[in-house]
């Protein structure tokens, strides 16, 4: 890792984020994942709230520092040179350390073992597949498409309607993020973008449902 | 017909602890709302486990590991075992019922206690299939361990308060520093038993109930969490540093239990098979209660 501003980074633009779930659907239905399991997440804040409302979506946030590879105590996860945080199926047992670590939740356990128990770990991959031989029918199978390998966009972000989910170096992203803040005139700097502000502006909002 | 009529209704409750579990919401209340609100108090406890489950917990069990082993092998060589006749009479100390409960419990606790290092070390074994069967097993023994809990504590609890005999009986480090026979200030249960009692049983239920928690720990666990005004995050990343720290004293005082039975008091382990001690073993290491079984005339 040259410079940590060329990770690949997940980033949702919550002003743009309408809770549509595509992002959930389409990454459960690219990687056939088991009921229960939701990699990615959409969460809603202060549902019904007037002016309050904020939804994201939420996964495994791929951090430079991952608290998850720290606890684990069987050394189960990896962090690649493009910042991907991925973990080894065969090796994890399936104790939950690496879900108390995260601050996201991003861990999920579905309960295949003996009596319940939980099994290994599963979590976004980033579309990137796991530790074993690339695009194989066992990665597919047990970590689900391996899509950066053939140089696509993760499913969830490749869905988003409305380009709310970015992906890409911590550098593409923040570019992208900071260019659509000066367009929306959220910047003082900036001469404010009328439309923007009328449709989702706080006193627009209010404007419009009155 | 008491007796088992309450051993009945303790394993009952038990049991009936297992099905407080219920079904998923829409708004999960682990990885819904719940977390992301819980994610400005991530520091609290999730940071603090985090840097324990780093930097300290595998030292600590490396510790645990090594402590008792290392000092009962000195003890061994340097003053040895505690060796009585066995050919003298013999006093009955534990029925049928609390020598099946006890030794229930010994045997859940040869699988609960290396399980959980194999776990703590699992970097070392490489974690994979033989790691996972031990965490399997880790849970799986617990339930034979949760039945026997209250009944031992009902029958013993009263013979486990500490009294005078234990502050002496610590001064001399129960007369295992010496070679001697001669008489330990001790009643049923010495000072070493009721503590390793009071760490076994309440300490047992706090091990259950937090390893319960995170076997557990993507069902709904929010009534336990409103209960305890913390986010199920936080009730789960709590009861991993509970369990952890209190695992190492556990298994600690259990292998000091062992070695005492098994090995530094030679033939100590037949009390708990046939029920009987040696007079010359109850004489010597509890002489309190020898002095009271005399006078009631039951010697």
């Amino acid at each position: 890792m040259e410079n940590i501003n060329s990770r690949l980074k997940f980033y949702c633009d919550t002003d743009r984020c309408i809770e549509c779930f595509a992002c959930v659907v389409s990454c459960q239905n690219a990687h056939e994942l088991p009921v229960g399991v939701a990699r990615r997440k959409v969460v809603t804040l202060n549902d019904g709230v007037e002016g309050k409302e904020t939804s994201v979506s939420i996964a495994c946030m791929h951090c430079s520092d991952a608290p998850c590879s720290q606890v684990c105590p069987v050394d189960c996860f990896y962090i690649r040179e493009d910042g991907v945080v991925l973990h080894d199926k065969n090796k994890c047992i399936g104790c939950g350390y690496c879900l108390y670590a995260c601050p996201f939740g991003a861990p999920q356990f579905p309960r295949d073992g003996v009596f319940g128990a939980k099994g290994a770990m599963d979590k976004c991959t980033m579309c990137a597949g796991g530790p074993l031989e690339t695009n194989s029918e066992k990665e597919r199978h047990t970590y689900g498409q391996n899509r950066i390998a053939e140089g696509k966009v993760p499913a969830c972000a490749a869905m988003c309607a409305t380009n709310a989910l970015m992906i890409g170096t911590s550098e593409k992203v923040s570019e992208l993020y900071r260019t659509r803040v000066l367009a929306r005139g959220q910047s003082k700097e900036a001469s404010n973008s009328y439309i923007w502000n009328l449709a989702y502006g706080k006193q627009g909002r209010k404007g419009l449902t009155q | 017909m008491k007796k088992y009529l309450v051993l009945l209704s303790s394993v009952f409750l038990s049991v009936s602890s297992l099905y407080a579990v219920s079904t998923g919401t829409y708004d999960d209340p682990l990885y819904g709302t719940a977390m992301l609100n819980a994610i400005s108090y991530y520091p609290a406890f999730g940071e603090v486990f985090t840097f324990l489950q780093r930097e300290w917990f595998w030292k600590g069990f490396l510790i645990a590991l090594f402590l008792v082993p290392v000092a009962g092998g000195i003890h061994y060589r340097m003053i040895g075992p505690k060796v009585f006749s066995h050919d003298g009479k013999k006093i009955f100390a534990f029925s049928v019922l609390m020598r099946v409960m006890h030794n229930l419990a010994a045997i859940s606790f040869l699988v609960i206690v290396p399980t959980g290092f194999i776990m703590a070390f699992g970097d070392f074994f490489g974690g994979g299939t033989f790691v996972r069967i031990a965490k399997n097993l880790h849970g799986l023994a617990t339930p034979v361990f949760a039945i026997t809990v209250l009944p031992m504590i009902i029958a013993w609890i009263r013979d486990m308060f500490p009294n005078s005999d234990d502050i002496k009986w610590m001064m001399i480090v129960g007369g295992y520093l010496s070679k001697e026979k001669r008489p330990v200030p001790a009643g049923k249960f010495n000072a070493g038993q009721k503590g390793w009692f009071w760490i076994a049983m309440p300490g047992g239920i706090v091990m259950i109930l937090t390893g319960a928690l995170m076997f557990f720990l993507n069902k709904d666990l929010s009534s336990i969490a409103t209960f305890l005004g913390m986010s199920q995050i936080d009730v789960l990343r709590v009861s991993a540093i509970v369990h952890n720290i209190l695992g190492m004293v556990v298994a600690t005082f259990f292998m000091v239990h062992v070695y005492m039975a098994a090995i530094a008091i030679k033939g100590a382990i037949h009390s708990m098979i046939t029920g009987y001690k040696e007079e010359e073993e109850v004489a010597i290491l509890h002489s309190s209660w020898y002095k009271q079984l005399k006078e009631e005339g039951k010697v």
